[in-house]
Parts: structure tokens; C-alpha cells; sequence
């Protein structure tokens, strides 16, 4: 008789330390939309190479989990679909800020509003969203997209963080950066694109981008396990910033919701 | 200076649903048609914005035209879409009475639908909820319209423009139309962009600039205005599980909130009806997205905040009268699709063969089909939803890149969409085309690696890349 399988989404520290704990419990496949594992905490970092030996699992990597129907997830890669059975998924997919809709705010649809991912993404591969940013949120996306759009070559970035919260790095200010401790954009303004964002309160601040960074909500893409899907545990710590130590006590919590949804009928 | 092409026997002005209908039933005649949009893209007004309802044509006023050309369009649907490539499912609407007065309004509008033609009967609450389960406890009755259905009213429009133009009809987007030559009671050219288009006859298709053309040509003034509805879009979870549309009972003045599951399995909540002056205002305000969620909560319980990706706001015309479909009383070959309000797109089958029927009065040669007119677009396949997906990635290694995972969007399709007859010419018109980053992330996962593939596909440098208007870039120069 051969152990059950399992499927973990996300090959990042918290899917790969699940993958580990399960071993000698499930036979575990891991999938990552990009080729390598890591996630947030790279390839290189020493923790994803440890616990890759440790899972020692079957890892699909470039490949995109789309389907679960609660027995079997459908995978897309470029070497074609496949259909792996599970009797449990692990969904381990990350974490995003939250989207302009969720943040309620107003106003037209003008070009310029960008989530944080985008934004740091981009200015690392030379497109600079905006040369004035305003950033809502004053985490570690804030910090990252704040880093990676003055690197960019960003004339000055503000930072509105509307719970008042900035990390260490950015609380400590810096000759191009503006810090609004508290302020928290409700509405945006421009025509072809931003012009400027209104906050609560009434005032306004002149801006040509305005750069989501506020929240961490969990990420999830897969059809049927977006919600409460049948036979899924979700492993996505919202720890800002993303930990090491969160992402491996996170993966150990999901292996041992897993064992008891594989002991129950 | 203007570049004068040949003279054409039609020149469309309007790439919305109802201009693209228009352009796709004339593109199977003999006459030479171009089409003019002045925005970048095709569909960027009324057509992307709405419910992508096909009314059957219940609850349009009896005896207008447009409860006529309404339902004239409604049995058709299922063909049309298959030979357009669009999705559409004929899934019923439910107009729920909550109250005792909602209740009492049912027959009223049973009659209504009747006079019009339309299938309409009284159900229970219960057995509203045996149709639809979603449908709140405290439903008393409801009028259930069944032949109402569901249509992706974006891939409906660019498909119409699709076969238009492959059919040799002329699409000039980013060309606005500033002028007419006339030569008394006949305009002889129309311009547009930077062109003179010699014109034989001119189709007003314009949408809520409509009123404007006709000032332009010299033909009758019309009034109209702007009607703007706020929406919320929800995620495929709860869309999913939706089997009808589900309305409140229409009162005089307003049809009211509606909970629309979409052809992608979506769910769209709204439209509200506010009339203004400024048809570029598509702002959203937090007061009035409250009281769309409270009106859908109060039909559907299971409407929750957590499902809630996107709201955003879209103008519709308004005027007064609705429905100008014909001839222009002072122009002579100025025929007008104008002042279609909100059932364009459920009416466009019908009012572009009216236009065709009025431009043969008028001597256009319209009356016939060619036999070798392209009559159907060939499916591009997709790989949500789709049976087998291993076939397709055999047959095109870029199904296996997934690069929008929301909508579960591959390489392959947005390539497509750069390859069109009418090809996507910025982010928002891939998002029209494979609905790449209009999913539940809103963009956040996927952007990025949707405007390099933009970037490729279309041959524009990263910093080009436009989210919809050329002036709506993604980036800005860096530095200076």
C-alpha cells in the first residue's frame, strides 16, 4: 500500500517545509510557476536548498496549478497538462497587497495606479511607473517598491501609511523620500494618468503614480480552492515583512492539518 | 495635410457594438464600408461597460422601436455567437419581489412582457429558489424571464469588427471625426484623423456622441447625455455558482440593481443611474458602490465583501427621444444607430439590418451578399474551461505558459490578440481581448509579465506600452 498523495501549490519556504514535514507520510508533489524554488526568499537562500533535500519530493517547477476539484489538480506547463490526484492540496501560493477595490478607493480609472509587486518589478527591469510616486502602505512592499523605484531613478517618493506603521528602513527617512505617517488615500485623481490622490481628511497630494502597498492578503489563483475548497489547507502566513522562521512554522502547521484531514475519512 | 483614399460607398462613425454590428452586416454586401473610432481601441464606451445582459425584449416599453428591434435580435443569439466566436448562454433573469408592494407590481409587468412577445411567467418564492437557490428566503414571487441571457458584450463588439474586417471593411481607430463636407443636402466626405474619407453615406453610430455627429453633419440636433452606473465585479468563486441572472422588480424610473453571473463566470453587480453632463467622468464613489452591494445583498445573501476584485463606473446615452434608428430628416444620406441607451448590445443584430435595409432605400449597394463573404470566425481556443488542455499545449507550446493565472490567460492567446484583423494595441486592449489582468489580483501578479509580452508582441518599447490611450503610458521616461 502506498502513501497517499499530497500536493503543495507554491514552492517557496512555507510549501517546501510543509513538503518536508510530510515526508515518510505522503508521497508530495511540489508546483511553482517559476523554475526554481525559493519564492519571496530565493533559490539561493540556504533554508530552500536544506529543505529541498529534506522534502526530497516530487517538484513540477514552471508550471501553473489552475484546477482543483477536491481529488485531482490540473497543472499547465509548457511540456503540456497534467492531472496529479491529491488527497489533499496544500495551497502555499504567497501573499499580495491589497487591490484598489479592496482599499475603497475612489475616483476615475486613470493609468499610473499599480500594485506594489508591479511597480518593484518593472523599476527593476528599467520602467519607472511614475517619477513622483505616492505609495499607500508602509511595509515591506512600500519598502521594497520605495527602493526599487528611487533606484529607478524616481525624483522623490512618498510614503502614505495609513495604519501609521513604517518599516525600521523607511522610518528612518532618506533625502528623496516623504514620509505621511497615517495618511491614507480615499480617491485618485488625473486624466491619462495620475495627477493626484485625495486623502481622508481632504488634503491632497500632487503624485504620478499611485503604488498599492498596503495589506497582505493571501494570493490565491487556483480555480476551487480559492475559498474553503474541498480537502485544501492554506499556508499563507501574512507576516510583514514575509520571515523565514514564519514561512517554516506556517509550512509545519499546514503538514499537520494535512496529516489529520488524511487520518479523517 | 489629410490623406484622401478612394471614395467609399459607407462610412461608419462608432466602433461600439452597435458601429461594429453595423460594420459586420453591410461587410457581407457588395458596398465598401470603413469604420472610424476616435478612441485608440474599439469598445471603450457603453458596450465594455454594462451588464452583458441579452434582454428578451420583457421589460422594453410595448410599441417603441426598441422593444421591436429587441426582440427581433433575441432568437438569434446562439447562432450569432457561435459564428463570432463569443460567449453566450440563454440562462433566464429573475425579477424578485422581496415586499408586499414589489409583489403587487408583478402582474403589471407580466402583461408588459406579454404585449411584447417576450416568455415571462410568475413563480413562487419557492420556486424561484428551486430555479436559483441563491435567491434570498424572503423572496415572496418573482417574474422569471427565460429567454434572457448572458453574452461577453466585449468579445461580442470586436467580434463583429473582426469579421468586418476581414471581410475588407476598413477599422481606423485613434481617428475622431472633426468635420464633414457637404455639398448641399448630401455630406461627400467625412473627416476623421488625419483623413478625407470621400463618402457615398454616412452611418451615425456614435454612441453618447452621437448628438454631436449629427450637429456636425449639418443634420437634426438631438439631445443626449450621459447616464453613468456604478458596478462591482466578483470573483468566479461565487459567480460560479449562480444559474440566473437575478434582478429586483423594475419600478417607473429605474430597472434596478441586477446580480449578473458573466459568460466568464464572473459576477457583476449593478448598474446604478445617475444622469450628468460629463462623458468622460467614469469616477466611482464609495456612497453609491455601498447601496449597489445592499441592493444585491438584499436579493442574494450570499453576496459577501471578500468576493469583491474591481468596481468601476461606465457611461451609457441617455436621450431624449431613445432610439433614433433611420434617416436623418435634413441630411440625405446621413442614417442614424443613434440613442440606443442601455440595450445596444441586445438590439444590435437587428438595428445593424435596419441600417442595411435603410441604406438600400437610399441606393446603396447593400441588398445582396457576396457568396464569398466570410460568414463565421474561425474559435480561437482558450484554455480556461477548456476540455483538453494537453491537445492544446501539444498543438501550441505557449498554452502551457500561463501568464495571467486569474483568468487562467496563456501566451498563446495574448499573442493572438496582437494578431487580429483589429489587434490589441494597448494593456487594456489585451484585457478586452483574453481578459489577462482582469482577474481576481487585479493585475498584481501578473501585469508585469502581461506588458512584456505587449511590449514584444506589438513591437513597442517598455516605456510606449499604454494602459488604453496613447497618453495613459504604464511608464514614464526615467529622469528629465
Amino acid at each position: 500500500m502506498g502513501e497517499p498523495a499530497v500536493v503543495v501549490v507554491g514552492a517557496g519556504i512555507t510549501g517546501l517545509s510543509c513538503a518536508a514535514e510530510l515526508r515518510g507520510h505522503a508521497a508530495v508533489t511540489v508546483v511553482d510557476r517559476v523554475p526554481v524554488p525559493g519564492g519571496v526568499h530565493g533559490w539561493q537562500a540556504p533554508e530552500t536548498h536544506e529543505l529541498t533535500a529534506a522534502a526530497d519530493a516530487r517538484l513540477v517547477l514552471g508550471a501553473t496549478a489552475v484546477r482543483w476539484d477536491g481529488e485531482r489538480l490540473l497543472v499547465i506547463g509548457q511540456d503540456g497538462a497534467e492531472l496529479l490526484p491529491a488527497a489533499a492540496l496544500v495551497v502555499a501560493t504567497g501573499t499580495r497587497p491589497l487591490g484598489r477595490a479592496e482599499l475603497g478607493i475612489a475616483g476615475p480609472r486613470p493609468a499610473g495606479v499599480v500594485a506594489a509587486t508591479v511597480a518593484a518589478h518593472l523599476a527593476e527591469n528599467g520602467l519607472l511607473v511614475g517619477r513622483r510616486p505616492l505609495i499607500v502602505g508602509g511595509g515591506d512592499w512600500a519598502l521594497r517598491s520605495a527602493e526599487e523605484l528611487l533606484h529607478a531613478g524616481a525624483e522623490s517618493v512618498t510614503v502614505a501609511a495609513p495604519d501609521g506603521v513604517l518599516a525600521p528602513p523607511l522610518a528612518g527617512g532618506g533625502p528623496r523620500l516623504r514620509l505621511m505617517p497615517g495618511a491614507r488615500p480615499v480617491a485618485v485623481g488625473g486624466g491619462a494618468r495620475v495627477e493626484q490622490v485625495e486623502l481622508a481628511g481632504g488634503d491632497r497630494v500632487e503624485c504620478d503614480a499611485l503604488v498599492l502597498a498596503h495589506g497582505v492578503v493571501p494570493l490565491r489563483n487556483v480555480d476551487g480552492a480559492v475559498w474553503e475548497g474541498p480537502r485544501t489547507v492554506y499556508a499563507q502566513p501574512l507576516h510583514d515583512p514575509a520571515t523565514v522562521d514564519g514561512a517554516r512554522s506556517a509550512g509545519r502547521d499546514a503538514a499537520r492539518a494535512v496529516r489529520s484531514l488524511l487520518e479523517s475519512p | 495635410m489629410r490623406y484622401t483614399g478612394p471614395v467609399r460607398d459607407v462610412v461608419v462613425i462608432g466602433g461600439g457594438v452597435v458601429g461594429c454590428a453595423v460594420a459586420w452586416r453591410l461587410s457581407t454586401t457588395g458596398a465598401s464600408v470603413t469604420l472610424v473610432e476616435a478612441a485608440h481601441d474599439l469598445c471603450e464606451g457603453a458596450s465594455k461597460g454594462n451588464t452583458g445582459i441579452t434582454t428578451s425584449g420583457a421589460d422594453c416599453r410595448p410599441g417603441t422601436l426598441e422593444a421591436e428591434l429587441v426582440r427581433r435580435s433575441s432568437p438569434g443569439w446562439e447562432a450569432l455567437c457561435a459564428r463570432l466566436d463569443t460567449p453566450f448562454h440563454r440562462i433566464g433573469t429573475l425579477a424578485v419581489a422581496v415586499t408586499a408592494e414589489e409583489e403587487a407590481r408583478l402582474p403589471a409587468l407580466l402583461d408588459e412582457a406579454r404585449t411584447n412577445g417576450a416568455p415571462a411567467e410568475i413563480v413562487s418564492g419557492e420556486a424561484a429558489r428551486r430555479l436559483e437557490p441563491l435567491v434570498t428566503s424572503e423572496a415572496r414571487a418573482a417574474l422569471h424571464f427565460p429567454e434572457d441571457g448572458i453574452i461577453d458584450s466585449i468579445r461580442l463588439t470586436i467580434g463583429y469588427a473582426e469579421l468586418a474586417a476581414r471581410n475588407g471593411v476598413e477599422v481606423l481607430r485613434s481617428s475622431p471625426v472633426t468635420g464633414f463636407e457637404r455639398d448641399g443636402e448630401r455630406i461627400t466626405a467625412v473627416l476623421a484623423g488625419d483623413r478625407r474619407i470621400g463618402a457615398r453615406a454616412v452611418v451615425n453610430a456614435a454612441g453618447l456622441g452621437a448628438g454631436r455627429i449629427s450637429e456636425l453633419a449639418g443634420g437634426e440636433p438631438f439631445a443626449m447625455w450621459p447616464r453613468q452606473g456604478q458596478y462591482w465585479l466578483l470573483d468566479r468563486e461565487l459567480g460560479g455558482r449562480f444559474r440566473k441572472v437575478i434582478g429586483g422588480v423594475p419600478t417607473e424610473t429605474t430597472r434596478g440593481i441586477y446580480c449578473v453571473p458573466t459568460t466568464n463566470r464572473s459576477l457583476l453587480l449593478g448598474p446604478t443611474a445617475v444622469d450628468h453632463d460629463d462623458p468622460s467622468d467614469r469616477a466611482v464613489d464609495r456612497g453609491t458602490l455601498e447601496a449597489v452591494f445592499e441592493a444585491a445583498q438584499r436579493l442574494v445573501p450570499a453576496v459577501r465583501r471578500e468576493y469583491a476584485i474591481k468596481t468601476f463606473a461606465a457611461n451609457r446615452p441617455a436621450s431624449d427621444p431613445v432610439y433614433r434608428v433611420g434617416r436623418d430628416g435634413r441630411v440625405a444620406n446621413l442614417v442614424h444607430a443613434a440613442a440606443i441607451r442601455s440595450t445596444g448590445v441586445s438590439s444590435s443584430p437587428a438595428v445593424a439590418e435596419l441600417v442595411r435595409s435603410t441604406l438600400e432605400e437610399i441606393g446603396l449597394p447593400v441588398g445582396d451578399d457576396r457568396p464569398n463573404a466570410q460568414t463565421a470566425l474561425e474559435p480561437l481556443p482558450r484554455l480556461l474551461g477548456h476540455p483538453d488542455p494537453d491537445e492544446l499545449i501539444r498543438r501550441d507550446a505557449r498554452y502551457g505558459q500561463v501568464i495571467c493565472a486569474c483568468e487562467q490567460v496563456t501566451a498563446a492567446e495574448i499573442a493572438a490578440a496582437h494578431r487580429m484583423a483589429v489587434p490589441a494595441t494597448s494593456l487594456e486592449g489585451v484585457r478586452k481581448r483574453t481578459r489577462a489582468t482582469g482577474g481576481r489580483c487585479q493585475g498584481a501578479f501578473c501585469l508585469a509579465g502581461v506588458s512584456f509580452l505587449h511590449s514584444i508582441e506589438a513591437g513597442r518599447r517598455p516605456e510606449q506600452i499604454a494602459v488604453s490611450e496613447p497618453a495613459s503610458t504604464l511608464g514614464v521616461p526615467a529622469g528629465g
